[in-house]
């Protein structure tokens, strides 16, 4: 009996691994729909305050990441995209990290396609390019976004564009977000949020969510969406379930063995230790 | 310049996304993640590989974008229209490459002074401000008086919570006084305070790696279907082949070390 404990413990780490691959897959193959019922309070909080802007506010939305938290922060975008979008907002976005780039391509292939196909480039929503620097780009964005913005992505002047009609600065904007897998969030609150006194809220890994709160006690954001779980929560908001949702299944299933590993093993130390 | 724009055009053309070229593109995502994923059974050749690849598109992505979306409409264009302006920044930018070159490599110090100078007036206020002062401020909110009169008596718990492990965990940071008596019981309490931020922390350390995990799954997964030719499940399996052939043939040359 002892020996087939001890055993237990100096398990083969890739039988762990081949374990996580199965319970994260499996879900891919057949979903669960298991159910996501506990929906973060900061979520509802970006929620609320999106819903509560006045129809043509324009807001900004920073997409700072790139491939390595894609699974985590663009189910965030795509679901901010659809709601500022069919709440009749008007959405500018922009990126400060170059590797950005490639999912916001996939955002603007999917607007017209299924996220809010009714809506019209230039009128409704806009695309700028990527700019290196972003304390830099931070600061005249508070004092006059042409003087880096005189283009789009595309090299049309974004000056007589109809989404920016009225809109200099950030101060002339309803809400800025900015997705992040970096310390960009940091940085907005900083240089815009603090600085001009815009409200700005923020996507985040789950990595570095905890980080966020002392932001969030103060009211320097608005609002946060944390990782996968907040992606999810967002699509549940929307009620136009994603990427974000599916995923929770694999997650729950993931979390289910690690806590079971965690538990197993401490009871076989105790019972190694004692009887 | 016109027949490097034409020769340019030309060369881009053959990489206009056509389907062929999509599930080309789910062929190589596919064969990456999964020579990258080998590495958790053991070293090997195509773990390397694939390493060194993703190093070196990751750079030249970054290049191509700072080329066309920067330098291009930035530099090149304005110039072009005669903004001779922009040369100053452009220079004060190039001094920082003269750092490769010993001989020249003082230059580049005119360029990391604009960066130093600008970028301290710039951090320190806003710094001081945003992470220390109103942070301070934060903390103190829930105990003034119209906080208080407004009757929420759960804010005011909070705040206290917030307030008490604020300064138990200061206390642990303080090195100027002996820890013992008063002092020492704060700093253990707020050893407890930082043990929930690292416990929450790790929490949801582990939750984001599991979604980075199934973000590639479903990839993955994507790219086993029949419009990808079943990438997937050819490349695992002939990587699957290989670990086979390495462990009859080939560990006799003294195989590949495995993952730590």
């Amino acid at each position: 009996m002892k020996n087939a404990l001890e055993k237990f413990l100096k398990i083969d780490r890739r039988l762990i691994f081949l374990a996580l691959t199965v319970l994260l897959f499996a879900p891919i193959v057949r979903p669960l729909g298991l159910p996501n019922k506990n929906l973060g309070k900061d979520v509802v909080n970006t929620y609320n305050y999106i819903e509560a802007l006045p129809e043509r506010s324009f807001v900004m939305l920073s997409l700072d990441y790139d491939p390595a938290t894609r699974p985590e922060l663009h189910p965030q975008a795509v679901a901010l995209v659809k709601h500022a979008l069919r709440r009749n907002l008007r959405v500018g976005i922009f990126t400060l990290n170059a590797g950005a780039t490639g999912m916001i391509e996939d955002i603007a292939a999917r607007i017209p396609k299924d996220i809010a196909p009714d809506k019209v480039y230039g009128r409704d929503y806009v695309i700028m390019p990527f700019q290196p620097n972003p304390v830099a780009v931070m600061t005249q964005l508070g004092i006059n976004l042409y003087e880096i913005y005189d283009k789009d992505r595309n090299g049309n002047p974004t000056k007589d564009m109809e989404v920016m009609k009225g809109v200099k600065s950030v101060k002339d904007m309803g809400l800025g977000i900015c997705i992040t897998g970096t310390a960009m969030l940091d940085y907005y609150v900083a240089y815009v949020a603090d600085k001009y006194k815009f409200p700005m809220a923020g996507g985040v890994t789950a990595v570095s969510q905890p980080g966020y709160g002392p932001y969030l006690q103060t009211g320097q954001l608005k609002g946060l969406i944390g990782g996968m779980k907040g992606a999810a929560d967002y699509e549940t908001l929307i009620n136009d379930l994603e990427k974000g949702t599916s995923g929770i299944d694999a997650l729950s299933l993931a979390h289910v063995l690690v806590i079971v590993l965690i538990l197993t093993s401490n009871i076989i130390m105790l019972v190694l230790k004692y009887l | 310049m016109e027949f490097l724009g034409n020769t340019w055009n030309a060369f881009a053309a053959i990489f206009t996304v056509t389907p062929g070229w999509m599930t080309f593109g789910g062929w190589v995502a596919a064969g990456l993640t999964i020579c990258l994923f080998s590495f958790l059974y053991k070293d090997n050749p195509f773990f390397k590989v694939a390493e060194h690849l993703y190093l070196g598109a990751g750079m030249g992505w970054l290049f191509q974008v700072y080329l066309f979306q920067t330098w291009k409409p930035k530099v090149f264009l304005p110039l072009m229209e005669g903004q001779y302006s922009v040369l100053i920044p452009t220079l004060l930018g190039l001094s920082l490459v003269t750092q490769f070159f010993p001989r020249i490599s003082w230059i580049s110090r005119y360029g990391f002074t604009f960066i130093m100078g600008y970028g301290s007036g710039l951090v320190i206020p806003l710094t001081i401000s945003t992470d220390f002062l109103k942070q301070i401020g934060g903390t103190i909110a829930p105990f003034m008086v119209s906080e208080i009169n407004s009757g929420n008596i759960m804010s005011l718990l909070n705040g206290t919570f917030v307030a008490f492990g604020f300064i138990c965990v200061l206390f642990y940071f303080f090195f100027s006084v002996e820890h013992k008596g008063a002092v020492k019981k704060a700093s253990n309490i707020g050893i407890y305070f930082l043990m929930l931020y690292f416990g929450a922390a790790f929490g949801n350390t582990v939750m984001g790696r599991f979604s980075l995990l199934y973000g590639r799954f479903d990839d993955l997964y994507k790219y086993s279907a029949p419009d990808y030719f079943y990438a997937t499940h050819v490349v695992l399996g002939l990587l699957v082949a290989y670990f086979i052939l390495d462990k009859l043939v080939l560990s006799r040359r003294g195989g590949g070390q495995e993952a730590h």
